[in-house]
Order: C-alpha cells, then structure tokens, then sequence
C-alpha cells in the first residue's frame, strides 16, 4: 500500500538539467580603479582640445561625467570597431581603456558545463584626425545621447562536458578568467593575484564542483537560483540578439524578429533532465506554473537502459536513422490503416507510445536501438510540447477569468535536451501546433544551452550590459566555427600562428575530418572538448542543423539609423538567400571570385611566403564557412548576402589581410584624380538641367569599376579607366532600368507646379575607391556644395574589397580639392584640409563662406550596410539630412533597395550581375538603376520651406 | 439479488458466471489496441458450467459481472476481455456461444423491429472495429456496426454514473471512498480513459462531449516498455512487479540534484521526482543491474504521473470539477490509482480529486451495448438501470478490502 512517504516523492517536477551554476569574475578593486581612471582621462579632466587631441568619441567622455562612480566603466573614447580576431585583434578598440575587466559565468549541468566570459582587450591608440574634425563639426560633443553603461567587448560561449572538467578548468586558468580576465601578457607583469575570486554558481553542480574549483583556481563558488538564471538569460538573448528566437516546422528554420517590447508575458519551457514550464512577465518575474518529470534525462535514461546507447548524442545520432512506426502503436495500427478522422487523429498518429511491443513476441534485442531511441524522443518530445500548450491553454482561461487582455505570446523552449537537434524540434513543433490547434508556435533560440550561464553572468551587478540594445551587438563566427557545428567545443584559437597551422593540419587531415583536433598542447585549453572527429560522407552530418553560436561583439558605440522610416521593419537584405537556388548561387560567385581575391590579399602584402601561407588559410576558412552554410543555411543566425560578404571580409582580417586591395585603391586615386580636372571643366560648361544628368550618369558610369563584380575585373584588362569611364558613361541610354532622374531633377529645379528644392544636408553613401569615388560622386558632391546643400561623404570604417574607406577620404578630398575652389571651401569648412583646423575649432561654421563638406564612418567594414547598426557618428550626421544618396550594388541594391526612409532618398547603382539585374529589375547586366523616392513621411525635424 | 462484479483486486480470479447460450443476446464489442472487451446481455436459468469458456478466459483476461435480476428471469450483463492479438479466441468464443440474435432482441423481450435484418449484425467500437471487420465477417458472419468510440466511452460512464450508486470512487493513500454523485449534478466533468493511449474527453452531457486533449503515453506504453525493459510476459505480472519496486533506485530526485536539500523556492520537496529514469544516466549500470520491480515501479510512476498531470491540467483549463478516470490501464491496481490521485492533488494544489470507475475498462463496450438502445431497444437498458441502482446498494460493504 502506498504510504505518505511515497506519495511525497511522487511529486512533479522538474529541474533544468542538472542545475547551472555560474562563476564570474568580479572585477576586483584594482580594475575597477583603472576603470574610474580611464574614464578621467577620456573627459573629465581635459579640456576641449585636449579632447579633440584625443583619440577619439568625445561624447561618451562627455557623457562620464554623470557616472556613478561605483560602477565601473569602460572609456569609450576612441572606441573603434575592429576585425574578428578571436584573441588579440579585438572588435572593440577601447585605447582609453586602460585594463581589462572580465567576467566569467558557469553553468555546469549534469552533461554539459556552459561558460559565458566576457573579455576586452587593449589595442592599439587610432590616432585619426579625420575623427576629431568630424566631432567638432558635427558638435557630437554637445549631442544629448544617453549615457551608456559603458562595457563594450566580447561575450564568448563555450561549451565543455561535465565529465571532462578538467578542461574546462584549464581553460579558465589560461585565460586567466579566474583572476579577473588579464590576459597572458599583463597579468604577468602586474604578478598573480592570490585573492580569492568569488564566483556565482547555480544549480547541482554547484554543491558537486565546488571543493574542486577551490582547489585548482581558488574560486569560491556562490550559487544563483536557477530559475532566475534561466530567465533572466533568456530575457536577455531575446531582446539583444535580434534573430535569437526561430520556428522550425518540417525541418525548416524561420528565424523570428521580435520587438522587444511586445515580449512579455511569455512561456519559457526549459528541457533539462526534467522540465520547467515557466511563465516570465518582465525582467526578474516569472513563476515556474508547470513541468514534468519526463525530460532530457528520462529520454536518456530509459535510452541508456534500453540501447545501451553511451552518451547522450550517440542515442540522439541514433534516433536520426529510427523508424518508430516498428514499436509505436499508430492511430492506423487500431483503425487498420484508417484515420479516426472525426477527432483530428490521422493514420500515422502515435495512439500509443511503444504500444507495439506489446503484442509482438519480441524481445528488447529484436528491436533495433535506432527505432527504440526514436519512439523515446518522440514520446517524450511530443509529451514536452503538450505539456507547454496546456500550460498556455491554461494561462489564457487565467487571464479570463481575471480579465486580463493579453495572454502568453510565445513559447520558448530551451534547455539541454533540444540540442538544435531536428527531430526533437520538429516533434515539438508538432505538438505545440496539434495541441493547439495552430494557435500556438514553439519557438527555439539558438543560444539555447546557455540560458543558465549567461543568466548567471548577468547576475552580477556591475556588468553594464543591461542598457546595450539589440543594435550594439554583432555576433561573429570564429573560424573553427564550421568545423564543430554546434557541438561542444573548447575556445577559439589564439593567435594568426595557431589559426594558420590549425588550418594547415586541416586540410593535411583530408576532407573527411569534420572536427578540429586540438592543436595545442594538453592542459593549455580546452580545445580538446572537441567531439570525436566524425566521418563526413555523403551523408547529412547529425549536428548539421546545429547552429553555431558566436561571439558576441559588444559595441556601445552603434545605433540604428535615425533616417529609416521603420526601424521595426526594415530588413537590409534584398535578396532572400533562404531561396535555396539563390545561396547556391551566390555561393558559387564567391568561390570563383576567391583566387583573384588571394591573389590580391598576398600581393597587399608584399607577396612574400608568410602572406601565401595566410592567402591559403583564408581561402581554406572562407570555403569551410561556405560550405558550413551550404549544408546549414541558418547555422550562423539568420542568413542575408550582407552578412555573406561581411563574413568574407572578416575572414580576410582573420588572417591579417588588413587591405587587400590598398595598392589597386591606390593606383586608381591616382589616376583618376590626374582626370579630374578635366571632367570638372567639362561639367562647368554645361547648363544646369544637362549637368545634373550628366553628374548622375558619371556617377553610374563609374561605378562600372567595381572589384567586386567578376564581369568588371574582367572588364578592367579591356582599357583605362578614363577610356571606360567615358566609354560608360557614352553608352547610358535613357531611359535607365529604374529612372527616376525626371522626378529627382524636378524636385531639384522645380517645374510649373512646384519651387525648387534646396536640401539642407545631403548623406552621400559611397562605394568604390578610384574612378567612382573620384569622377563618380565627389563631382555630384560638388554640385550639391554649389546649391548651399552641406555634404557628408559616408565611407566604411574598415577596408572591404576597394571600397573608400572614411580614413581615406580626406585624403582624397584634399587632392581633388587641388582642382577645384568649390570643393577646397567646402573641406576647409568641414575640416577636412589642415588649413581649416584651427577655424574649426573656433567656430566651425561662420569661418567659412561655404557650405561644409565633411566625412564620417558608417561603421561597418563590408560592401553593404546593414543600417540597424551604424556608427554614431554616422547617426550624429544623419540628424539634420534630408537627402540619402546610395550608390552602389552593395548599398543601394544588395541591401537597401526597399529601404524606405524619413527624408527623400536617390539609390543609384549599376547592375554588374545577370542574375541581380535579372531578379531585381528584370534586365540585364550593365542596366542602370537610379531610383529616387520622396521622404515617405515628412519628417518634423526637416523643414521643407 | 445476484451477487456482484467482483472487485478490482480478484478479477483474476474468474468469478465466471456463465450463460445458457441460448439467452445471449445483445452482445457489443470494444476493440482496442491491446484488448478486446465485451459486454453481452443474457437472461435465463441455467447454472454456470461452461468449462469450454473457461479456457479462453485463462489467458489473461479478465472477467467481471454485472447481473441483474429482471421479471423473474436471471438476467445478466457480462464483461469480459481479451488479448486483442489473440482475437481468435474471442471469436471462438463468440461462435461458441451461438449468439443467434447477436444484435437483436432475446426471446423473452417485447419489440420485434427488423428482427431479420438485425440477425448478423453487432454493436463494436474501438479501432479494432474497422480494423477486423472482415475476420468477424468471414470467421463468423457477422458484420460489426461500428459506433463512434468516443460517443460509446461517454455513454458508457455517463450510464455507469448515473445507473449505479457508488460506481465511482477515490483512491488516496491506500483508502477507497466511495463518492456518490448527484446526477442532476453530474456535468460538466473530464473522462479520462487509460487505454493503450489516453483520451481526455469534456462531458457536458448526454451525448454532449468534446476529446479536448489526449496522449500517446498510456497504457501501451507502459506495458510495452515494460516488456522490453523487464521480460514479463504479461500487464499484471508487470502491475504486479511494481508493486514490490523502489522508484528511487532509477528516478532522480530533486534531493539527487540539490544535495538532498529541497528546492523549496518552487516548492518541491527533495524527494520529488526531478526526472524519471534520469539517475539511469550517470550510473555505469546496464538494465540488467536494475532489478525489474524497480524498473515497473518507475515505469508505472512516470506514465501515472504523467496522465495525472495531463488530466488535471486540462480540468483546469476547461474549469471541470470532476475527473473521472477509466480505461483498461488502470485495473484497480492501487499503486497506479495513487499515483494518479497524488498527481491530481498536487497540480491542484488539493483543490481536485481524482475519481475512479469500477467498471473502468468497459466503458466503451458498454456505451456500445447502450447503442442498441439508439435503435429502439430502449427498455433493456432502462430497466438494467432501474435494476442496477439496487444492486449498487450491496456493492458497498463488499469491497472493503480493496
């Protein structure tokens, strides 16, 4: 007879695997002193011009004042983004930033121990005058912006297994995140710190590693709730990643844009051992409503038991090769292969779960472990999924009864169990969307195992994260990334030596290694929590639909732009490369382009062997993200050409290639500046109406130079660029593909009905360097600076293929300024030659008879824009605009076609690509585009008369 | 008065009262995945004798019997189940019986509508309906008229609950009180039948219901699972094993997880189960390190639980007061009744109460045989309840022992 005992323990419920726990490193006085220092040093203390000599961003240091003293703080003066380099290439230049603060968080569960660290890194002073000049023009330094916590770095995911926690501590120690996260080079010289680090902890693991943590690191533990962790880091991904949350429905992906304010209240489903069904109403309240018993550790459990299965992913790997129609009893099986339609159940409806092994005379050995592993996830997955909806059901009859209008939006699962792996969330899916009629979705987040552990980061008061938006964060791909899928790995590699071997020991491997083998010597890192290097085939890897987890590069520094018209719903990318022919193709496109790119990226540098060993390498690591991405289109986060492009650039920087193209940019200044001069002249002796064609048509004419575009390096063995300039610019045939010149010239010259328009400030998105800078745009600048409109060139902030880059632009400028009086005025008023720096900063705008034309940074370093994340000073010099000029495939085709903004807008672009020209305007390679399209809705902060 | 259906726990024991086969009439079926149960009607004298039956009703099927006593006349209504893979046997049992009118009137009833065209025809639901029509056709002639399972499982309770007293009852603790239910009072409430599967069915009334929700983990799963996992050769050896089994030698507990502290912040206590067979995984054992009674009793807690769980959460949200739990799963075994009992109380917070049929397993041949009924043969049923309220008087001191 079952006593009270008993029936104590039959209670329910569930745990989140076997609990997370979370150390971190607190930043100890010392840094916190450093931090309180720098932040002086940025603005305080200094004077206005002492502050231009600075390094740079003069608002933030502004902005310092303000800070509470008790929080420490990064000084974001001369905050730069950098490249991708895992370790000692940061994202983030931080120059005035004079130490590290590092935080380290652990969850260690029963299979699996999660570490989320935080680290910043020194770098080197970006002395850029460009910079100050633009500050000073531009008045950033008075400009209102919020006060950032200021913490801009990168947060890394890593992933060891429990049993092998020996790793995990080696490489908490090689970081030394134990000490507060120097890195190797200071933490030696400043001598080991002996202070016991306290480090938060939540979860089992927390009781079972604690003595062991405190022997080998001297790391007291201090636990978190578990609960609390598990939400707080998933209110964190869903509002910082902007495509953290997907669905996935018949092995099928859709990543969900989320607004973060129409979030709550939600339903966070964590699949640990057991399960917690937790309802989340807004940051730190939730209340755990429900779970089961039947989780990630029943299914592994009985599979144990019943397969003989010796890991978790064995049994999982298993279940991809099962039938479970061989021990499930299907609604066919007791309708005899009918539906029982009149309830909703078809044929293939599991009636019973390993309902079949009961009138079989088999025994366990009879069935094979792949069926069984397959009827267990099922079960158990499909149980999950109903559980999650009743609870759903449920709220919603609450929130009935108490009249409250909204009920839970979402479901997200996350947790151990799911893996990424498909079949669990297809069953999932499924059952969400039985259970609830189609009225529910069960949504997935790619961070999924690590909810505890970032939880547990965020635990600690003073990391600043909290006030970053979705916009300030970019997640990047290490290189190792397409070679573990999403499997459990130690850290990414260290310096451009480990990179460049690890890639070479790879392909000496043979391609039938998928996963790395540690390179570094045992006990160093934790590489080796690599997974058993597994053979490729033909066919589907088990952890291909997997996805890859970054590192989250923290940049405090970006904004949205302030000219879109719809923030919420602007997607940069005009090409959906979810169309799996069009990823094929651009995949192709970007391997043929390859060798002419290596050969220029070794040719940059000096063409010497140490550039051809990292020419090779970045060829090898670009193919192996390329061919990550074929198998899994959404393995990095949602997939868009943009980001295609930005991740070859990455690649490149990866390997030191810094400007592979800095020598052709080079040349081609040269030359096309030598013709300026004559185009101007010939400009100047037009009338107005035919000037301002003929401006628009160079502007198209010259983008024909484009090295990005196979068709036009091709194109550039056939002449000069003068000769094909003129040839291009002699063949544009009225009317262009898209031509909406007649609209944007009315709207400049006025017509009958309407006066002509003056605009006040124009933003001039450029591409190229050489002749599209040179005879393209400065001359239709030139024209804009003669009409009274004030001039912004945007240039990237990094090196992308030949585009002209912000640092290079004054240069530029100041060169053509030779020839021409219109444009020196302008630069001196904006800055941007020498002469004008002391009127500058006497006061910038009544030194000058003319109209500035100035120079900023978009804040990215690739062919395209994405303008959710642009640099500040980009969104400072957007304030007063009410003319966007973009030009080029990159800005003004690939992304931003369909942008529509607050102020008129001119996309103006040649279209170097059959296909592009083919899709996006139904014509053909060489067709122009210029597309003019009026503010969509007037803007308060412009004024038209 | 006849004596009554045996309890839960001596259903083995085949209290068989046989029928002269020349009464039988109005036999219905419910075929299900794992069992066949059937509910025939028989009036007459005649002793029980038949050895012939007895040896289809040894192999593992069980026997209960409703009787009843009409117009001076034995009459009785029998319950009976069998292996559904071993349908044969319940086909020769059929045959054995020479069910003349199947379907139709017996000798001594009143109406004779379409007696003719009635002669081969019975009343089956369940899956097994369409699934073995052709064998009941070809074997014996008849052809099964198929009712709606869903309809015959709430007719069947709706029937039992109101026609007998104290057919319904709660199992807590090892203590079994009967409930007596209001029939004006009787909806809305949720049906839950533990069959091979689960159904959770909305009552509101007469022939008013909805299947609101439902789960592939049930009564299969547990015997199928536990065949594999334990090698026993049948459901009650299996029922059997639990009852001798500690969960906690493969269940992780949360003290498993939290030191053998509790996590009292979201109100578990340490020795509740974190996750079935979850202590399976970091033990280097095998199954056969596990002793089976231990596998069973974990077994049987998780799917217990589960449907606890499931039911309950579903009562919630439809706001019924009653949960009423039936189906062949359950087989008055107590272990399993307290499980469920403690999953409802502990979802509920103590608010609901799990309740429980004495005639669990045959409520969808009964609703079935109460199919008739829809064809004009009303008073057979009408006077089986009249009947039946009388006999339930007698039920309550007989099953003290349970």
């Amino acid at each position: 007879m079952a006593n009270l005992r008993e029936r104590e323990d039959h209670r329910e419920l569930n745990i989140g695997i076997g609990g997370d726990l979370n150390i971190d490193n607190l930043a100890d006085d010392k840094s916190k002193l450093n931090f309180d220092t720098g932040k002086d040093r940025g603005s305080t203390v200094l004077g206005k011009e002492e502050q231009l000599r600075d390094k740079d961003m003069g608002p933030k240091a502004g902005s310092s004042i303000h800070r509470s003293l008790s929080r420490p703080q990064l000084d974001l003066s001369g905050a730069a983004i950098q490249g991708n380099f895992e370790e000692k290439d940061p994202a983030i230049l931080l120059p005035n930033q004079s130490d590290d603060i590092s935080h380290l968080a652990l969850d260690i569960g029963g299979s699996l121990i999660k570490l989320v660290y935080f680290s910043r890194h020194e770098n080197q002073p970006v002395n850029d005058r460009r910079r100050k000049i633009i500050k000073a023009r531009l008045g950033i330094t008075n400009f209102n912006r919020r006060s950032f916590p200021i913490l801009g770095g990168r947060l890394h995911f890593v992933k060891f297994e429990t049993a092998k926690i020996n790793e995990c501590l080696d490489f908490i120690y090689s970081k030394q995140l134990h000490r507060g996260g120097m890195d190797s080079r200071s933490w030696q010289t400043e001598g080991p710190n002996t202070e016991s680090t306290v480090i938060k902890a939540t979860g089992g693991g927390a009781y079972k590693f604690a003595d062991l943590f405190k022997d080998k690191l001297g790391i007291s533990i201090e636990k978190e709730d578990e609960m609390n962790c598990l939400v707080s880091g998933a209110n964190y991904l869903l509002k910082a990643i902007r495509h953290e949350a997907f669905t996935h429905m018949e092995g099928r992906k859709e990543f969900v844009q989320l607004d973060s304010n129409d979030l709550y209240p939600y339903l966070l489903v964590n699949i640990g051992s057991g399960v917690s069904i937790i309802k989340v109403d807004g940051e730190g309240v939730f209340e755990r409503v429900s779970g089961t018993n039947v989780g990630g550790g029943t299914y592994w459990g009985l599979g144990k038991l019943l397969t003989k299965c010796k890991s978790f992913d064995e049994l999982l790997e298993l279940s991809q090769r099962g039938d479970n129609r061989t021990i499930d009893m299907l609604v066919g099986d007791i309708y005899g292969g009918m539906d029982y339609s009149k309830i909703g159940l078809s044929a293939s409806t599991i009636a019973s779960s390993f309902g079949k092994a009961i009138s079989e005379n088999k025994e366990i050995d009879d069935y094979r472990p792949e069926d069984i592993s397959l009827s267990l996830l099922r079960m158990i997955s499909y149980n999950i999924g109903q559980a999650s909806v009743v609870a759903k059901l449920i709220d919603i009859v609450i929130s009935y009864l108490n009249a409250l209008r909204f009920g839970l939006k979402r479901i997200f699962f996350g947790g151990f169990f799911i893996r990424g792996h498909a079949y669990t969330m297809d069953t999932i899916s499924f059952a969400v969307h039985f259970w609830s009629k189609g009225q529910a979705q069960a949504m997935f987040l790619r961070h999924e195992g690590f909810l505890g552990a970032l939880g547990a980061f965020l635990s600690y008061e003073k990391h600043g994260l909290d006030d970053l938006l979705v916009h300030q964060f970019v997640e990047r791909f290490p290189m190792g990334a397409p070679y573990i899928g999403g499997n459990v790995h130690g850290p990414p590699l260290g310096d451009l030596n480990e990179k460049i071997s690890w890639m070479e020991k790879f392909v000496l491997k043979g391609t039938e290694i998928t996963a790395p083998v540690p390179m570094l010597s045992p006990g160093t890192t934790g590489l080796g929590g690599f997974e058993v290097p597994s053979s490729r085939g033909d066919s589907l890897r088990p952890d291909a639909s997997k996805l890859n987890v970054g590192v989250l590069h923290l940049i405090p520094s970006l904004e949205v732009f302030p000219l879109l018209a719809d923030p919420k719903t602007y997607e940069p990318n005009t090409i959906d490369l979810s169309d799996h022919g069009e990823l094929e193709y651009w995949f192709k496109v970007l391997s043929e382009h390859m060798p002419d790119l290596v050969d220029k990226a070794v040719a940059s540098e000096g063409g010497t062997d140490d550039a051809k060993r990292r020419g090779d390498a970045f060829a090898r690591a670009f193919s192996a993200h390329l061919a990550r991405l074929m198998e899994e289109p959404s393995a990095y986060g949602k997939l868009g050409l943009a980001h295609l492009l930005e991740l070859r650039e990455e690649c490149l920087r990866e390997f030191h290639f810094h400007d592979a193209y800095r020598s052709i940019k080079q040349r081609e200044n040269e030359a096309s500046l030598a013709v300026l001069q004559d185009l101007l002249m010939e400009l100047d002796s037009m009338d107005e109406e035919s000037r301002l064609l003929t401006l628009i048509e160079g502007v198209l004419a010259a983008n024909i130079f484009d090295w990005g575009s196979r068709a036009c390096v091709d194109l550039y063995h056939k002449g000069t660029i003068i000769e094909i300039y003129r040839m291009s610019r002699d063949k544009m045939q009225r009317p262009w593909r898209v031509d909406d010149f007649d609209i944007f010239k009315e709207r400049m010259f006025g017509s009958a009905e309407k006066k002509p328009h003056k605009y006040k400030r124009a933003l001039l998105f450029v591409d190229n360097s050489g002749a599209d800078i040179v005879l393209g745009m400065l001359p239709l600048a030139r024209e804009l600076l003669r009409r009274g409109t004030e001039v912004v060139l945007v240039g990237n902030s990094l090196p992308a293929l030949n585009d002209v880059t912000a640092m290079e632009l004054p240069e530029i400028v100041a060169e053509a300024a030779k020839h021409c009086d219109i444009l020196r005025a302008a630069a001196e008023a904006g800055g941007l030659l020498v002469d004008a720096m002391i009127n500058v900063q006497d006061s910038p705008r009544e030194s000058s008879l003319s109209v500035p034309l100035m120079v900023v940074e978009n804040g990215c370093g690739s062919p395209c824009i994405d303008l959710r994340q642009v640099s500040s000073e980009l969104a400072a010099a957007a304030k007063d605009a009410d003319l966007i000029v973009l030009e080029g495939m990159g800005r003004a085709l690939h992304t931003n076609y369909n942008a529509t903004f607050k102020c008129d807008a001119l996309k103006v672009a040649m279209v170097k690509n059959q296909r592009l020209a083919a899709k996006l305007i139904n014509g053909n390679i060489y067709d122009s585009v210029c597309r003019f399209e009026a503010a969509t809705s007037p803007s308060p902060s412009l004024s038209f008369s | 008065m006849e004596s009554v259906g045996t309890e839960a726990a001596n259903m083995g024991e085949r209290e068989f009262k046989s029928c002269d086969r020349d009464d039988v009439s109005h036999l219905s079926l419910d075929i299900g995945g794992s069992l066949i149960k059937m509910v025939y009607f028989s009036s007459g004298s005649s002793s029980p004798s038949d050895d012939q039956k007895d040896s289809y009703l040894n192999d593992g099927t069980n026997t209960s019997i409703g009787t009843s006593n009409y117009n001076g006349l034995r009459e009785k209504l029998h319950f009976l189940k069998f292996e559904t893979s071993k349908i044969d046997e319940c086909i020769k049992f059929i045959s054995s019986k020479h069910l003349r009118y199947y379907g139709s009137l017996n000798p001594g009833g009143q109406d004779n509508k379409n007696l003719a065209s009635e002669d081969n025809i019975i009343k089956a639901t369940g899956g097994g309906a369409f699934k073995f029509a052709d064998l009941f056709k070809e074997k014996l002639g008849i052809v099964l008229d198929k009712v709606d399972e869903m309809s015959c499982l709430v007719a069947g309770a709706n029937f039992l609950l109101k026609a007998v007293n104290h057919e319904a009852f709660t199992y807590m603790d090892g203590r079994k009180d009967y409930v007596q239910i209001n029939h004006k009072d009787l909806y809305p409430y949720l049906l839950v039948n533990v069959g091979s599967g689960v159904s959770m069915i909305k009552v509101d009334g007469d022939n008013e219901f909805e299947r609101v929700s439902g789960t592939s983990v049930g009564g299969g799963t547990f015997w199928g699972l536990g065949r594999l996992l334990t090698k026993c050769q049948s459901f009650d050896e299996l029922l059997e094993l639990s009852r001798q089994g500690n969960n906690r030698v493969i269940d992780m507990l949360v003290g498993d997880i939290y030191g053998g502290t509790d996590y009292s912040k979201i109100g578990l206590t340490s020795t509740t189960i974190a996750s079935s067979f979850g202590r399976a995984i970091s033990a280097n054992k095998e199954l056969d390190d596990y002793r089976p009674e231990d596998v069973a009793r974990s077994l049987l807690r998780m799917i217990s639980n589960n449907i606890g769980q499931i039911a309950y959460l579903n009562a919630l949200r439809f706001g019924l007061k009653r949960i009423i739990f039936g189906g062949f799963f359950i087989r008055g075994h107590a272990y399993t009744m307290d499980t469920i009992s403690v999953a409802v109380d502990f979802w509920s917070k103590g608010e609901a109460k799990a309740l429980f049929l004495r005639h669990e397993g045959f409520l969808g041949a009964l609703g079935a045989f109460m199919n008739y009924e829809k064809n004009g043969f009303t008073d057979i049923t009408h006077q089986f309840m009249e009947q039946s309220c009388e006999i339930a008087q007698d039920l309550v001191c007989k099953d003290e022992d349970l």
